[in-house]
Order: C-alpha cells, then sequence, then structure tokens
C-alpha cells in the first residue's frame, strides 16, 4: 500500500544505470582498441551490454509508469521536460556540424579552389533524390500527426494504420539515403566537402533510425493498449523527436543540399 | 486510373467502417478500440485521477488554496501528523523564507509578517 503523500515517483533501486554506464565504457574503450589493434571484441561487448541496458532499462519504465500507475500528471511532466531538454541538446550537437559546414563553405580555401562546391566535387542534384527524400519525410510528419489525433480520439485501428505508414515512411528515406551513398560519386574522404556531407547526413540517417525504432516501439505498445486517449506521453515522445528529426532534414536539405550545390 | 482505384478503395473503406461499426453499441466510454484513463488508469495515478475528478488534492498537485491569512481566515494547511514544517514568503518575491512548525490546535502566526496559519488534519491516502 502506498505511503507517499506526494505523487511523485520515488524509483526503485536499478542495476541498468550501472550496466550502461560499463557498456559505454566498455564501447569507448573498445572503440580505441578496434582503431588501433583491429580487434573488435571490447566493441562488440560494449554494444551487446548497452542494447540489453537500454532494452530493461525502458522495459521498466512501460512497467513502471503503464502497469503500476507511477505516472501521474506531475510525474509526466517532469518526463516531458526531459524529453524537451534532450530534443535541446540534439539541437546544439547538430548546431555544431552546421557550424562546421558554413564555416569550410563560406570562405571557401584556396586548396578548394577558392568555391564552393571545391573544384572537382560533382553534388547531388538537389531536385532528385534529395527533393524525394524531403517529400517523405515531410508526408511522415503528416501521418504521425494523424496518429496523434487518433489515439486521443480513440480510434484504434486508425492510429495503428497511420503509425505504421509513418514507420514505413521512415524506412523509405532511410532506403533512398543508402542509395544515395551508395551511388554518390564522392566520399566522406573527398576533403572538408565530403567529412561535411557525410557526417552531417550521417548523423542525420542514424537519429532517423533511432526515431523510426522509436515509433516502432510505439506501434506495438499501441497494439497491445498501453496507451489511453489521455496518457500516451512515450508516443508524444516519439512523435516530437520524429518531428525534430524532420526539420534537421529541412535544414540539411536548404544548407548542404541545396545552397551548398 | 489509380487515382479512380484509389477513391473506390476509400468510398468502400468508409461503408463498411459505418456498416460495421453501427450494430456494435458499447456501453463503455471506449467507442473505437483505445481505452480511456477512467476504463485504463491504475495505482497511484488512478488515485490522483479520482480524487481530482471529485474536487480533492490528496497528494497536493495543486498550488495550495489562497486565504487571506487573518484570524478570520487564517492560511488552511492540510498535514497528516500533529505538526508540519511551513514556510511563509511574508512578501511577494522575498528571498528569505520564514520556516516555522505548525503544531495542531490553536493557529499560530508567522513570526516575522503575522500571517495566521491552522494545521488541519488530514487521513494519509491510501
Amino acid at each position: 500500500m502506498a505511503h507517499q503523500v506526494h505523487a511523485y515517483h520515488m524509483v526503485d533501486p536499478s542495476p541498468w544505470p550501472l550496466t550502461g554506464a560499463v557498456g559505454a565504457l566498455l564501447l569507448t574503450s573498445g572503440l580505441a582498441i578496434w582503431m588501433h589493434f583491429h580487434d573488435m571484441t571490447l566493441l562488440a561487448l560494449g554494444l551487446i551490454l548497452l542494447l540489453l541496458t537500454m532494452y530493461q532499462w525502458w522495459r521498466d519504465i512501460i512497467r513502471e509508469g503503464t502497469f503500476q500507475g507511477h505516472h501521474t500528471p506531475p510525474v509526466q511532466k517532469g518526463l516531458r521536460y526531459g524529453m524537451i531538454l534532450f530534443i535541446t541538446s540534439e539541437v546544439f550537437f547538430f548546431l555544431g556540424f552546421f557550424w562546421a559546414f558554413y564555416h569550410a563553405s563560406l570562405a571557401p580555401t584556396p586548396e578548394l579552389g577558392g568555391c564552393w562546391p571545391p573544384t572537382g566535387i560533382t553534388p547531388l542534384d538537389p531536385f532528385e533524390v534529395p527533393l524525394l527524400n524531403t517529400a517523405v519525410l515531410l508526408a511522415s510528419g503528416v501521418t504521425v500527426t494523424w496518429a496523434h489525433h487518433s489515439i486521443m480520439e480513440g480510434h484504434r485501428k486508425e492510429a495503428i494504420q497511420s503509425l505504421a505508414l509513418t514507420i514505413l515512411l521512415g524506412f523509405y528515406f532511410t532506403f533512398l539515403q543508402a542509395m544515395e551513398y551508395y551511388e554518390a560519386p564522392f566520399t566522406i574522404a573527398d576533403g572538408v566537402y565530403g567529412s561535411t556531407f557525410f557526417v552531417a547526413t550521417g548523423f542525420h540517417g542514424l537519429h532517423v533510425i533511432i526515431g523510426s525504432t522509436f515509433l516502432a516501439i510505439c506501434l506495438l505498445r499501441q497494439v497491445l493498449y498501453h496507451f489511453t486517449s489521455d496518457h500516451h506521453f512515450g508516443f508524444e515522445a516519439a512523435a516530437w523527436y520524429w518531428h525534430f528529426v524532420d526539420v534537421v532534414w529541412l535544414f540539411l536539405y536548404i544548407s548542404i543540399y541545396w545552397w551548398g550545390s | 486510373m489509380a487515382g479512380r482505384l484509389l477513391l473506390r478503395a476509400c468510398t468502400t473503406t468508409l461503408q463498411l467502417r459505418s456498416s460495421v461499426l453501427a450494430p456494435l453499441h458499447r456501453s463503455m466510454a471506449t467507442v473505437r478500440g483505445i481505452p480511456t484513463d477512467e476504463e485504463q488508469a491504475t495505482g497511484l495515478e488512478r488515485r490522483t485521477l479520482q480524487a481530482l475528478k471529485q474536487g480533492k488534492d490528496p497528494y497536493s498537485i495543486l498550488k495550495p488554496k489562497h486565504y487571506a491569512g487573518t484570524k478570520e481566515d487564517p492560511h488552511i494547511v492540510p498535514g497528516i501528523g500533529t505538526k508540519r514544517l511551513v514556510g511563509c514568503l511574508c512578501e511577494e518575491d522575498n528571498t528569505a523564507i520564514v520556516w516555522f512548525w505548525l503544531h495542531e490546535g490553536e493557529a499560530q502566526r508567522c513570526p516575522s509578517c503575522g500571517s495566521h496559519y491552522k494545521l488541519v488534519h488530514h487521513e494519509l491516502p491510501h
């Protein structure tokens, strides 16, 4: 029986922060070992530990919130603040790569031929696959909003369909971008153009995969009746993250693909 | 042609949906498959939502009610024991909080600004 007089969640002791920290240590040291001695053991161990940590930590949160009812309105408010702060930190992460791009491209050095794109670089046509990718992500923003409204209005079937469509569009983007990477006439080793292009779009692609995974978990939870019409913050967090990914793409498209071509 | 096929698919789906859903008459609030908090909330979340619906706030989620703080209208302080810590912001924007123990019984006054506070006993929510 509960004996607290407040609405906050005093979380039970958990081993996952420790396993996560150990996993992070193995990943970082493993990366260094792999780079110098070509051995992937530590890296693989770290990855497995990290994946296990994420799975069990978030599974526990679902148990605490959905099955045990610990996510009262104040607790939910805290989770909202948390997600917003996290996304803000990710914005700053991408800001750095945009800074690098504009630093290199606004005043191209003589080594590049004093021009942007640099001499010898044939940039991708912004009105071909990149434009399709823009349409795909914008459409996925519409479908995820459709899914949200379906949940709020209690339409189970519509919610499942629109959420599934959102995830499919995400996969389509990833597939198209992978094709573009394969067919591109330049590589990451092609000077500062290659570096800025592939690091910025590469991290964005990683975030698309992360966002798609988050949405897929939400789809599973929706099918399993976890969400109610008023309380579905996991889904809202995934939708916020997805919109963020979409906005980053728009900036990438305008800056690197279009202006930078 | 694709446009016409799409249109036909849409209208067929709409017709099917309305013909299938009409006979399904549910007495619960879930009309189209997604549960409501009323049906599915559990534990502390359920208790807070039910209490708020009845106008009660046993877990102090909302801002405390405003009182004049006079002898006739003292600040009502809910408590589960015989005493509770009170922090008085004598004036708005004060940075120094005046802390004191409020005991059950007669109303006490803030040692700094003299506002009246009265402890009112509440049962431990469970």
